[in-house]
């Protein structure tokens, strides 16, 4: 099972799993056109048909396991209408030759449609569907077959309410599946980025800022202007100071960098080379330093702060992460970054209407006494304000900013997902609870097979063609 | 490295042009200084060995002489498909859609564009799942209203078992708001949003049915092709089928999961009012509900009185009677104790890990 390449791009295999390169390889995929020439052997057939099959179902199983679990019986069902059943009581079916009377075939019709049929070959590798790994990854509780194996293995899956250890555990109907919730977000929800990453108390220089960032908190100093009485939010000159530094000192050394690149550059090359490496380092610290300022004033100041104020502080974070990722990219360079930054920067407007120029204040003061005051308590905000608060808080509850999570908060699911979000129908899943019902064994209706397969009809044929010898 | 350095680890077109005419000489380009190439003297097999500069692995060592220019960094073609299809097709597929299923496109045969989740398998399908306003309804016509299952399924298509787990899963849920367990709300939130959903108007309301509720199991003895030859004048029914097909089958009419439906269509074509025929209806599915109840009930009982248990602090040691010559014909009954000739025991081999072929839903405690 260790040191098997589970995605390749060279060589693609589909695989039970949300990985965004399995996805570029079912997103390309094309027919794999099987036993639509006579350059192959029947057995040459079977044998790539199932190749291809079994590198999606189980893949982790052995194929002596799995031949042992395969069963030629192929489950399906039949909808039987009521009302037909009571009008009839198939007697009707026993006519004329024995397989009811027959109708007279309708020659002038435009098109004939073809019969469906019921695709029991697509139930081929319905037994694996039974395993109790393969279940709490359709149940989308785990983004891989592989991971809801590991889950069962640590103990965090519970069949009826007892931990069951035993990936390969058959579930039978009407059997409970539990996994413990944080588990699951945390296989199914963004993996814990770099701007997630708390600061450290000792290290990097974005650490230490923060270090003194909250003791100037704690001293009741202005993060911005460094001057006691009051605080960062409610600063005259926040966005001129410090902020604007940062990006400046980031903006001075791209200039600085492409200067240097543009010296080492050698005219006489026939092939352009690629840009030198360019240090990033100090416009990621100055996004980093920003996103914690940010964090440390919605934290602290949430009360004093208008519900306006911080959507955008929260949207700023939300931007500034996309923006640092780039920034450690190799094509990134620090202008762009900074002028980006500046932007964004100067979009939040986290000055109040009251601390605004004494000026302008005074003025307002003056000529009109009916502007509304920003609202001192709950009781001052308007209906609408107050719901959007509210939700807010209820959003915040449920899905709180907890850096103790070994997933990134507020949870997100993971990237390149939703294209792998399916139920089947033998299972009933319960999100809330993180916890499923396994109702009965897949099962095959006209025109539809319950087996998630990423192949049609004639591949599985020819699988399951492969596991009938000697059988 | 087999074959002449390729264009994308060389420096520029001008050493890949010079490259491939020289492929046809048995002259392969080792080095290049300010845009001519240097033949190589050594036999290919050597070359081979050495550091080319078409290696990649010899890229650092080139950086630090002055007189070559930057190579291009390596990749793989299949990595830089990948890198694009990232920025293209691949962007569209990296969030959810608000409200609404992101599957993979494909094209039936008369060139429409479908969604699915395998573009291959037109026999798969992403099916509906009921929301969670539809369950909470369902679990509130059970243990508020005190309807039965049955009942509760065929007024809003859903399938029997689907209804008990259903009310089952939202048992486990209320349990776990009263003791003040955290719900994974935005987890369910976000799956909710992503598969195709169903909900219902109200109880009362004509619904949809979501799913067909009368589903009959195909028999393996059904399967079977027969020649059953019988007088042209019998009514040869569908109870008559189910004998030929064996001795012990029930007719279809009792198979399915709904007979008292049935029943109910065949009162209403005998002509009875509709609140009547519905209210008989009522009545059978509670009967049924009940009797089988009360089978399960019988059932454990006699479990109960057959088992012998005694509690020591650790364990519950349980008993029950067996008789060590009930083998069977052959002597390899299934359910016979004991060592038996000729059937081999895995109890104790080695490595063999004990996976329980089931775990009792009630009992653990």
């Amino acid at each position: 099972m260790r040191g098997k390449r589970l995605h390749a791009l060279k060589r693609p295999k589909l695989r039970q799993s949300w990985n965004k390169y399995n996805l570029y390889n079912f997103w390309r995929q094309r027919d794999p056109k099987i036993g639509l020439k006579d350059d192959e052997t029947f057995f040459q057939q079977k044998w790539r048909a199932k190749g291809l099959l079994r590198s999606y179902h189980g893949e982790h199983v052995r194929e002596r396991d799995w031949e042992r679990m395969f069963s030629r019986r192929l489950l399906s069902v039949a909808n039987m209408d009521a009302r037909y059943m009571a009008e009839w009581d198939g007697s009707e079916q026993a006519a004329g030759r024995g397989s009811g009377q027959d109708k007279r075939p309708n020659w002038n019709a435009p098109d004939v449609k073809p019969m469906t049929l019921t695709p029991y070959m697509n139930m081929a590798f319905a037994p694996l569907e039974r395993r109790l790994d393969v279940a709490v990854f359709r149940a989308l509780f785990a983004s891989s077959a592989r991971q809801a194996r590991g889950m069962c293995v640590h103990g965090h899956v519970k069949v009826n309410g007892k931990v069951t250890p035993h990936p390969t555990y058959k579930l039978n109907p009407g059997d409970m599946i539990s996994v413990n919730p944080d588990i699951v977000m945390f296989a199914t929800g963004r993996p814990k980025g770099k701007a997630y990453v708390e600061p450290t108390p000792s290290g990097t220089a974005s650490a230490a800022k923060n270090k003194k960032l909250r003791e100037l908190y704690e001293r009741g100093v202005c993060y911005a202007c460094r001057k006691p009485g009051h605080l960062a939010a409610h600063c005259p000159g926040a966005g001129a100071s410090e902020q604007e530094l940062s990006v400046a000192e980031a903006e001075s050394d791209a200039t600085v960098s492409a200067q240097q690149a543009a010296a080492e550059q050698d005219p006489d090359t026939t092939d352009a080379p690629e840009a030198p490496v360019e240090d990033m380092k100090p416009t990621r610290e100055a996004i980093q330093s920003l996103m914690s300022q940010a964090k440390l004033v919605l934290a602290a100041e949430a009360p004093t702060l208008k519900v306006k104020q911080k959507r955008d502080l929260r949207s700023f974070i939300k931007q500034a992460k996309p923006l640092l990722s780039r920034a450690g990219r190799p094509s990134a360079t620090p202008s762009d970054i900074a002028s980006e930054l500046t932007k964004m920067v100067s979009e939040l407007n986290l000055v109040d209407i009251s601390n605004d120029t004494q000026e302008a204040a005074a003025q307002e003061a003056a000529s009109s006494s009916e502007t509304r005051e920003p609202p001192k308590s709950i009781d001052d905000l308007t209906t609408d304000e107050r719901k959007a608060l509210e939700r807010l808080i209820r959003e915040e509850e449920e899905n709180p900013i907890d850096p103790s999570k070994p997933y990134a908060t507020p949870w997100r699911p993971r990237s390149y997902m939703a294209p792998f979000a399916f139920i089947p129908k033998y299972l009933e899943v319960n999100q809330n609870v993180c916890s499923a019902v396994y109702l009965r064994h897949p099962v095959a209706r006209v025109g539809r097979a319950e087996v998630p397969t990423p192949y049609g009809y004639r591949i599985n044929q020819l699988a399951f063609n492969w596991y009938l010898r000697r059988r | 490295m087999a074959g002449p350095p390729r264009s994308r680890d060389t420096v520029s077109g001008f050493l890949d042009f010079a490259s491939r005419r020289n492929k046809k000489f048995g002259v392969r380009v080792v080095g290049v200084k300010e845009g001519i190439a240097y033949p190589a003297l050594l036999p290919s097999s050597c070359q081979d060995r050495t550091n080319l500069i078409s290696s990649r692995f010899s890229l650092r060592a080139q950086l630090s002489q002055p007189w070559t220019t930057q190579s291009r960094t390596y990749m793989a073609r299949h990595r830089r498909d990948f890198i694009k299809w990232t920025r293209g097709p691949g962007k569209l597929l990296k969030e959810p859609r608000p409200d609404q299923t992101n599957y993979l496109e494909t094209k039936d045969s008369k060139g429409n564009m479908l969604k699915r989740p395998f573009p291959l398998n037109p026999e798969f399908k992403s099916e509906a799942v009921l929301d969670d306003k539809a369950r909470e309804m369902i679990w509130e016509e059970v243990m508020r209203k005190g309807k039965t299952i049955k009942q509760v399924s065929a007024e809003l298509g859903v399938d029997i078992t689907r209804v008990a787990a259903i009310v089952r899963l939202k048992e486990v849920e209320k349990d776990w708001i009263s003791k003040g367990k955290k719900l994974a709300t935005p987890y369910c939130k976000a799956i909710l949003s992503m598969v195709p959903t169903k909900s219902f108007k109200s109880a009362e309301q004509q619904n949809v049915p979501f799913e067909p509720i009368n589903e009959l199991h195909i028999h393996a003895s059904t399967m079977k092709q027969i020649f059953w030859p019988t007088s042209e004048s019998r009514h040869f029914t569908r109870a008559d089928a189910a004998k030929a097909f064996h001795k012990d089958m029930l007719p279809a009419d009792e198979r399915v999961p709904h007979p008292e439906l049935l029943q109910m269509e065949k009162s209403l074509l005998e002509g009875k009012s509709v609140w009547e025929a519905k209210a008989e209806f009522m009545d059978a599915a509670e009967k049924s509900e009940r009797n089988a109840a009360e089978r399960q009930m019988r059932r454990a009982m006699a479990e109960d009185s057959a088992t012998r248990k005694f509690n020591t602090e650790r364990f519950e040691f349980r008993f029950k009677e067996f008789n060590s010559e009930d083998v069977g014909r052959d002597g390899r009954r299934k359910k016979a104790v004991g060592w038996k000739y000729g059937m081999p025991s895995y109890d104790r081999m080695k490595g063999a890990i004990k996976i329980p072929t089931k775990v009792p839903q009630i009992g653990w405690s």
